[in-house]
């Protein structure tokens, strides 16, 4: 372990360190309000406003005691209602009668797992909430306390109004996007985290029928080998065409992309502008509509087909036994081919983005360090080899990382490339709804979309999740770490 | 000042109980675009048969491929009133999405024709949904130019012609949906279960007159004839086009083109047949039929009924057909002239004899399709054609959804 590292691991372990003594402060605080408040302050235990109030805080106390207000209000008729039937996700099924004089059904008074499931994560969520805002709120009463004890001012429901665009300002501005983030990323992140280890699928689709818990029996399918239910088998080979797509598709149009963008920035070229002008025109082209446009032109009766038929390509590759029917080329409708094609078809839409990129990384690559090398002999290779690439990879490094991550979850280029056009060859894939050119994240749409398969997609998502993680730490953390910036020059 | 302001008050509280009264608010899904100037009249009828009541009448357009998709990714907030290929019924029916009709069946049951009202209906003998068309299923359009009427009763001498002409005969092999006319007609059988989820088949067997394997090998036949392509709707319709394909196996969908391809020598037919071992075997086929189904969490359940069934009515399929050529499942608007006039009806007609109602659990159209793109490329792998077959019904049959 170098010196470096071991500093790193210790500040590490003291970060950590750090984050448990503030959480035990915060407790210690509120244990501290309790002990050494007076009676309006332990009273605040209580009616939330009621130490603020005894203190002048009248405005401020009586929002506090409605908040206060509000939360008891839900106990009885939000969380207590969902949390109790969290454990089973529900046991009254739907029924329903028509009733011939309204003409209307009546329904009963049915569970539907799905919202319990939501509506038991929210109120999880809101007790955790609301128990940290007692406890600031209790050290807050104390604070008001001994600031009034001590004889300094006291806000006034003004003065606070006036902090919160003052010195308080951040907390204005932050409470609304946190509040979104809670409700809009963390809340159904939980849920769809939880419904891996449910049955909810098409049999047990809400609100007509009730899923429930199943503990790891979804995980455990994962690993199922037998032909009726290939789900194992199909998993590896969908990760393994994912990984092998990520890199190929990210490496390849990144040095594509950097070939590109030094041909055109080389002096001796002409029209550079021009060039520039027109890769910059497909990427105007919005890529779903280029992606099947491009899919018709190598469809099995396509364009490209017809062409390769009229010149005598499709012949002759029967003939050598490269296609398996002399009608066509299988350009996107064969494993073999399709894997290729799809590859190609990445590079020609991903190449003027890397391409751009890099430009503007050429462009500041200090002269200085070019000519220098040039004096010193270096040849083209040479200069490129040793000063180009690191340099871009030290600007491009991170978005390296981001851009494998990103061809991870794809979607775009294999479903609009694939879907209804791509039949898998292989029996034990299909009888698992993947195909060979799935990825992970296209496998997954299908289950949700096609058939439903809720329960089966979550665990796939929370894999993906694994995957893109260990290797966004790994590169970051062996490629690309901060300590790179000296080594550079 | 305060006699205006208590006239707009009385005036105000007068409209709002008015409009409390009678208003139903219905929203309705077809499946395309071109539907509308036949929705929106049937919505004029229908106002006008029911005075009585205020209808607010929305149409929203959902594939009616795709109707069950959208229906069970939020049964509550799906339309009241919705329309499906009769593939789906069974997704529906078991997830609990469609109303059972409790108006009226009788009139209904009455009115269409028997496989329609069999594809409407769930395994506890109930009516479901109520049927709208009787043309989702498919047959053969050929060319006069090429094809005698003789000709076209057999696939081999199809083939052959074709083969001469350096045509193709067009069929959907990689689709799990056409390639069951084959082992049906072999007297093969795959069909849903009880449950509702799960399949059995018999694609694999052995002991029957037919095998799994002649069938197979049949296909493979079939497919490597240089007067075959296996060319699914989008391939088929740019073959027809183009003139490459002179035949072929599709739906109503596709008439108009090929009618337009082809002109006056534009033909349908029930399909061929083919040859297995040594017999000649007649094409089974997938009856399909477009069915219109009502959400039990409407709010207004019964006039969704009524208006399913308004829609459904003799009338309303005539004005279909008028429209969008759509072959009705009603028995009296099938039986007028104009109807038995269309070929592709007529031949959908014919074909009624060898086909059998869809009802098929999800299952089997993966492993189905990957079992005929197999075929289609000859078998690349050189597997032995039983433990194909065996694959290919481990899938079909596998419990649902693992």
């Amino acid at each position: 372990m170098s010196m470096m590292q071991q500093t790193k691991a210790r500040g590490r372990s003291s970060g950590l360190t750090r984050a448990f003594s503030s959480v035990g402060e915060f407790f210690a605080g509120t244990a501290e309000a309790f002990r050494k408040g007076d009676i309006w302050t332990r009273l605040s235990a209580l009616v939330c406003g009621a130490g603020f109030m005894a203190r002048g805080q009248i405005v401020k106390g009586i929002l506090k005691t409605l908040v206060e207000a509000l939360v008891i209000y839900l106990i009885p008729s939000f969380i207590v209602p969902n949390l109790s039937k969290f454990g089973t996700l529900g046991t009254v099924v739907a029924q329903k009668s028509f009733d011939p004089v309204t003409r209307k059904n009546v329904w009963n008074d049915y569970d539907n797992s799905f919202l319990i499931l939501l509506f038991s994560v929210m109120s999880l969520v809101l007790i955790i909430v609301a128990v940290v805002l007692w406890m600031k709120n209790m050290r807050a009463a104390y604070q008001v306390q001994r600031t009034q004890e001590r004889g300094k001012h006291v806000n006034s429901f003004r003065d606070d109004l006036d902090d919160l665009l003052g010195k308080r300002f951040h907390i204005t501005l932050l409470s609304l996007p946190t509040l979104g983030v809670v409700l809009l990323i963390i809340i159904p992140l939980i849920v769809m985290i939880l419904i891996a280890f449910t049955n909810y699928d098409h049999d047990h689709l809400p609100p007509n029928a009730l899923f429930t818990w199943v503990g790891l029996k979804n995980f455990r399918n994962l690993f199922n080998m037998s032909p009726e239910s290939s789900f194992g088998y199909s998993f590896a080979k969908v990760l393994s065409w994912t990984l092998v797509w990520a890199v190929m598709a990210t490496f390849t149009c990144f040095i594509l992309g950097i070939l590109m963008a030094m041909f055109i920035n080389n002096r001796n070229t002409m029209g550079k502008r021009f060039w520039r002008t027109c890769f910059m025109v497909t990427m105007a082209v919005p890529q779903f509509v280029s992606l099947l446009l491009v899919r018709n032109f190598f469809a099995n009766q396509g364009i490209v087909n017809t062409l390769c038929k009229n010149i005598g390509l499709t012949d002759w590759l029967f003939n050598i036994g490269a296609i398996p029917t002399a009608n066509y080329i299988p350009f996107l409708t064969n494993p073999a081919w399709a894997r290729p094609m799809i590859l190609l078809i990445n590079i020609w839409v991903g190449i003027p983005y890397q391409m751009l990129i890099a430009t503007g990384i050429l462009m500041n690559i200090p002269a200085d360090l070019t000519e220098a090398a040039r004096i010193d002999g270096a040849n083209a290779w040479q200069s490129f080899w040793h000063i180009t690439m690191p340099y871009i990879m030290f600007v491009m490094g991170p978005s390296l990382v981001n851009s494998v991550v990103g061809n991870i979850n794809n979607f775009n280029v294999i479903y609009l490339l694939s879907h209804d056009v791509y039949v898998t060859q292989n029996q034990l894939m299909a009888n698992a709804n993947a195909s060979e050119v799935d990825l992970l994240i296209t496998w997954l749409f299908g289950l949700t979309q096609d058939r439903q398969n809720y329960k089966m997609a979550s665990v796939i998502g929370i894999l993906v999740f694994v995957v893109c993680a260990i290797i966004t730490l790994v590169a970051f953390n062996r490629m690309i770490k901060g300590d790179k910036e000296e080594s550079f020059q | 000042m305060k006699k205006t302001l208590a006239l707009v008050l009385v005036l105000m509280m007068a409209m709002t109980s008015v409009a409390f009264a009678e208003d139903i608010s219905l929203r309705v899904w077809v499946g395309d675009n071109n539907d509308e100037e036949w929705i929106n009249g049937v919505i004029e009828n229908f106002k006008a048969a029911y005075p009585d009541n205020n209808y607010t009448i929305e149409v929203g357009i959902v594939s009616e491929g795709d109707c069950s998709k959208n229906v069970l990714s939020d049964p509550e907030a799906a339309a009241d009133v919705f329309t499906f290929a009769d593939d789906q019924f069974n997704s529906l029916y078991n997830a609990g999405a469609l109303q059972e009709v409790v108006i009226d069946p009788e009139t209904i049951i009455e009115a269409n024709a028997d496989g329609a009202v069999a594809a409407a209906t769930g395994t506890d003998g109930n009516l479901y949904a109520y049927p709208a068309t009787a043309d989702n299923g498919y047959f053969m359009f050929y060319s006069k130019e090429y094809f005698t009427e003789e000709d076209v009763q057999s696939l081999d001498k199809m083939l052959e012609v074709a083969a001469a002409a350096g045509k193709k005969v067009g069929f959907p092999l990689s689709n799990g949906w056409y390639i069951y006319s084959f082992f049906k007609g072999a007297g093969l059988d795959m069909h849903i279960n009880e449950d509702g989820v799960t399949n059995t088949c018999n694609w694999n067997a052995t002991d029957t007159e037919i095998t799994g394997v002649q069938v197979v090998e049949a296909l493979l036949a079939i497919a490597q004839n240089p007067g075959f392509i296996n060319a699914d709707s989008d391939p088929f319709v740019a073959g027809v086009k183009d003139g490459s394909i002179i035949a072929g196996v599709s739906g109503t969908w596709n008439a108009n083109v090929a009618q337009e391809a082809w002109g006056d020598n534009y033909a349908a037919v029930k399909l061929p047949t083919f040859t297995v071992g040594d017999k000649q075997v007649q094409m089974s086929s997938f009856a399909g039929y477009k069915l219109v189904g009502v959400n039990p969490h409407s709010e207004f359940v019964g006039d969704a009924m009524d208006f399913a069934a308004f829609m459904t009515n003799e009338e309303s399929q005539l004005s279909r057909f008028e429209l969008r050529s759509q072959g009705p499942a009603n028995k009296a608007a099938a039986a007028s002239e104009a109807v038995q006039a269309a070929p592709a009806i007529a031949a959908l007609a014919s074909q009624a004899a060898y086909a059998t109602v869809q009802r098929v659990a999800d299952p089997y159209w993966t492993p189905a399709a990957t079992l005929g793109e197999i075929i289609a490329n000859n078998n690349p792998d050189g597997t032995d054609l039983q433990t194909m077959l065996d694959n290919t019904v481990a899938g079909i049959t596998a419990a649902a959804l693992q």
